[in-house]
């Protein structure tokens, strides 16, 4: 597929680009509308309830229901807010979280773009989220919405530091920072196994990265009503819904790569099984598991949020990194 | 550490568990005997007493009677009875107090209209509201 | 001007409107909030939204009609509320209440107390951000709601009691059917603490948050968990026995903290006291007996006045009565916890963060059906 990408371009493969980018977007927009009904179903099923079950056999189109609604709902503004910065603001929150997804190797063959910092780009291109969230609270000109936005801000730079130095073990381990090499080099063991530490700080870390329980601070809905996008209806509240959704796919996918070994399967004895199975298998494990700590945990309070990334998770990671590189230097023969 | 994994042990559980749901506009509740529904009300048990409507504590309920058309008889008959369900708060006390059971509770609670007139209910309503009475008054 | 950049920053202090509408204050309840950053410097409790007038409506009501007015002041514990009424008016006619009425109004008392106590449970926590014990809750609530409705038709507003009894007996197995609920909840209990009570987010969020001191809380004359939560042993079902309540062991529990977790420990305590007071008096249960006591048909308390008060699961619930022997009441005056405790709010509020605001309101627990009366 690389080879086949890296052709000059002509008006036919250029065509065919532009399917195949269109096709990820339709998966894409597959996972996230079956991702929320899981979630749905799954949180009901905690919560001793069916979950949706009207629209569709057991509720399957839900979801889809849903979107047509947004779509045909009145786009309104609130009548101060700032007109270019509040139309501007839903693209620049979803067009980062579908760009990330470009460098990642959904198997040895499924990839779009081998760069050599893979993973410095998926860190640097999340991060532009983060002014979409500010100027959503920003330009609406809601009080809660900038609290909410302001928090997000603080948030998500904050958690942004120890989830790429939780990572920079993983990348000691390895010698590089291309994410095609990093799952190659789990073939024998996969990364949380020596990595323990930097998977459950990047966990936590990026959990507060996606703004989703115990970290949904920036949207409290009992404190805040809905945070940053308490005035944006219709299909400018789908594309931040969107892009909440496609960064969990992103970060499922980042998790699954970094620490759980990509498309390897468990044993060699299991390669019969196509890597893309296995990659949509602990995939789904990740975004099982985001659902089920949302089913169960309260939310943390705003300055104790913070404290805990500068306090907690920031030295730990710091600590990560020198144990790993005190080993490798170990088995190097350094000392 | 250990708060969260009993928590998430918990939910986990729960997965499981049989559901509580009612699968209710498919499959019909059933209220207990006692349950204060839409009264139902029979005109020939009503001697126009005006109890109910004067014990109503929102004064939901009007009516009116007529001389009994049989010119032998004394007392009155039952011409027109309203109850206002926008007011009415199923408080139990008209079938309460009436001597006759001529007002009695249902166990039929769907009330729900699209307008406001038609949370008036006259006595033909009210006549033909005749299913699950309560048997106890 | 030659100050420097770092002062010359004009700093704004901004005003938040939290309510009417908003989902953790728990009814239409505006709190105008002043906002230095995240820190309250100042919060204005408007309330008003649901006033209905009830004492005044009561004027003109006879005394069995107000009954149904009470159910809808605490929504959430309709029979305390019906009960206060009733034992204010037979206070005044010194009427003799049959003992099986007696034991059904406490079992059906104590029901509604652990109801109301779950839906706290429920709601403080999903202010906080936790969805599911609401449901868990919830499901053992609508448990004890059945029971009502099997007992008196209704789930919420009642209107069971009557001056001089209550209006139906127990249904044949019926108090079975109690004691099944009673074993269930209790079963729940220690589950519910593994949830919530352990999570190290919870306690962070709650601990040392919203506290006041004895001195505070008699000054403000709280009442309730309110006042229980800074050491103050007072329960009026053990210090001014009313019903039969001296018939029953149960302790109080108490607290010296007066922190949000203290009235959370509190409450959980008092559903498990509660379920202990339920199974004596299911025990106790008499066979048969008159469910009303000797009325006179129209209901007209002697001349003059009397101020009746019980524990509802919110504080002290008190009924001011004065007569002038007619069949109605010439004034009336409710005295509702939630409302008193509620003074406290703007000064519990005063220097704290914003994201503390909910936990502390939803920690006071308060009914807006009550409040504005």
């Amino acid at each position: 597929m690389l080879q086949w990408l890296n052709q000059a371009p002509s008006l036919w493969n250029t065509t065919l680009f532009a399917i195949s980018a269109v096709l990820l977007l339709v998966v894409l927009l597959g996972f996230v509308t079956y991702a929320i009904y899981f979630e749905r179903k799954v949180i009901g099923w905690m919560q001793l309830r069916y979950g949706p079950n009207r629209v569709g056999p057991l509720g399957l189109l839900q979801t889809v229901a849903d979107v047509a609604k947004l779509l045909i709902k009145e786009d309104t503004r609130p009548k101060h807010a700032d007109k270019a910065l509040f139309a501007l603001a839903p693209i620049l929150a979803y067009a980062p979280a579908f760009g990330v997804l470009a460098v990642m190797p959904f198997t040895d063959k499924i990839q779009f773009a081998d760069l050599g910092i893979g993973l410095l780009y998926y860190v640097a291109l999340s991060g532009i989220t983060v002014l979409g969230v500010i100027t959503a609270g920003w330009a609406s000109n809601n009080k809660y919405s900038l609290i909410g936005g302001l928090r997000s801000a603080a948030q998500m730079i904050s958690y942004e530091v120890p989830l790429v130095m939780s990572v920079v073990g993983v990348v000691l381990m390895t010698g590089s920072l291309n994410l095609r090499e990093i799952v190659l080099a789990q073939q024998d063991v996969w990364n949380i196994v020596p990595q323990f530490l930097g998977f459950v700080v990047f966990m936590i870390a990026a959990q507060a990265e996606l703004n989703r329980t115990p970290f949904d601070l920036p949207e409290a809905e009992s404190e805040l009503v809905a945070g940053y996008h308490v005035e944006y209806s219709g299909f400018r509240f789908a594309m931040f819904m969107l892009a909440e959704y496609v960064y969990m796919f992103g970060m499922g996918t980042l998790i699954t790569i970094l620490f759980l070994g990509g498309w390897l399967p468990i044993h060699p004895s299991l390669s019969f099984i196509p890597g893309i199975v296995w990659f949509i298998l602990k995939l789904l494990l990740y975004v099982f598991f985001q659902f089920w700590v949302r089913a169960t945990m309260p939310r943390l309070r705003a300055d104790q949020l913070m404290s805990f990334a500068w306090k907690g998770l920031l030295p730990l990671a710091l600590f990560n990194i020198l144990l790993t590189a005190a080993v490798i230097s170990y088995q190097n023969g350094m000392f | 550490m250990l708060g969260f994994a009993k928590g998430l042990g918990y939910t986990l559980k729960q997965l499981s568990q049989k559901k509580v749901t009612h699968m209710y506009p498919d499959v019909p509740i059933q209220m207990p005997s006692r349950f204060r529904g839409i009264q139902h009300f029979s005109p020939e048990k009503c001697i126009v007493c005006n109890q109910c409507a004067r014990i109503c504590p929102t004064e939901c309920i009007q009516l009116t009677g007529k001389p009994h058309p049989d010119p032998e008889k004394r007392g009155k008959v039952i011409d027109t009875y309203d109850i206002n369900f926008e007011i009415c708060i199923l408080c139990d006390l008209c079938t309460e107090v009436c001597p006759t059971e001529a007002i009695v509770m249902t166990n039929n609670f769907e009330l729900a209209a699209y307008s406001r007139d038609e949370l008036f209910k006259n006595l033909e309503w009210l006549d033909d509201n005749n299913t699950n009475v309560r048997e106890e008054n | 001007m030659s100050t420097s950049p770092a002062t010359d920053i004009r700093t704004e202090e901004m005003l938040l409107n939290v309510g009417p509408q908003h989902p953790s204050t728990h009814g239409v309840f505006r709190l105008v909030v002043k906002l230095d950053g995240e820190t309250i410097t100042e919060a204005d409790p408007v309330i008003g939204y649901l006033h209905r007038g009830t004492e005044k409506l009561a004027e003109n009501l006879t005394y069995t009609q107000i009954i149904p007015y009470t159910d809808r002041m605490d929504y959430l514990s309709a029979m305390t509320n019906n009960y206060i009424i009733c034992h204010g008016v037979e206070t005044m006619m010194g009427l003799e209440i049959p003992e099986r009425a007696e034991y059904l109004r406490v079992i059906a008392m104590e029901l509604n107390r652990v109801a109301s106590h779950l839906v706290w449970w429920g709601t403080f926590l999903l202010d906080m951000g936790a969805m599911s014990p609401f449901l868990y809750a919830f499901r053992d609530r609508e448990m004890i709601l059945e029971l009502f409705n099997e007992l008196c038709g209704a789930r919420m507003t009642f209107n069971y009691m009557r001056v001089g009894g209550v209006k139906w007996d127990a249904p044949p197995g019926w108090i079975e059917k109690v004691k099944d609920v009673v074993k269930h909840v209790k079963k729940q209990l220690p589950d519910y603490h593994k949830l919530v009570t352990g999570n190290e987010i919870f306690l962070n969020r709650i601990k040392g948050i919203g506290h006041y001191d004895q001195r505070t809380a008699l000054d403000y004359s709280l009442s309730g968990v309110m006042l229980r939560c800074t050491g103050v042993k007072w329960d009026l079902r053990k210090d001014e026995p009313y019903s039969i309540y001296d018939r029953f062991e149960f302790d109080v529990p108490t607290a010296t903290e007066g922190d949000c977790f203290a009235r959370y420990q509190l409450r959980m305590a008092e559903i498990e006291q509660s379920l202990r007071i339920l199974e004596q008096a299911l025990e106790q249960f008499p066979s048969d007996g008159e469910i009303i006591g000797k009325v006179p048909r129209v209901i007209r308390p002697p001349a003059g006045e009397t101020y009746v008060r019980i524990e509802a699961p919110r504080g002290e619930i008190g009924v001011y009565i004065a007569s002038q022997g007619k069949d109605k009441p010439w004034r009336m005056k409710f005295r509702r916890p939630s409302f008193v405790n509620l003074q406290i709010l703007p000064e519990l509020l005063k220097g704290v963060n914003i994201s503390n605001m909910v936990v502390i309101l939803g920690s006071i627990d308060i009914v807006l059906g009550e409040v504005d009366c």
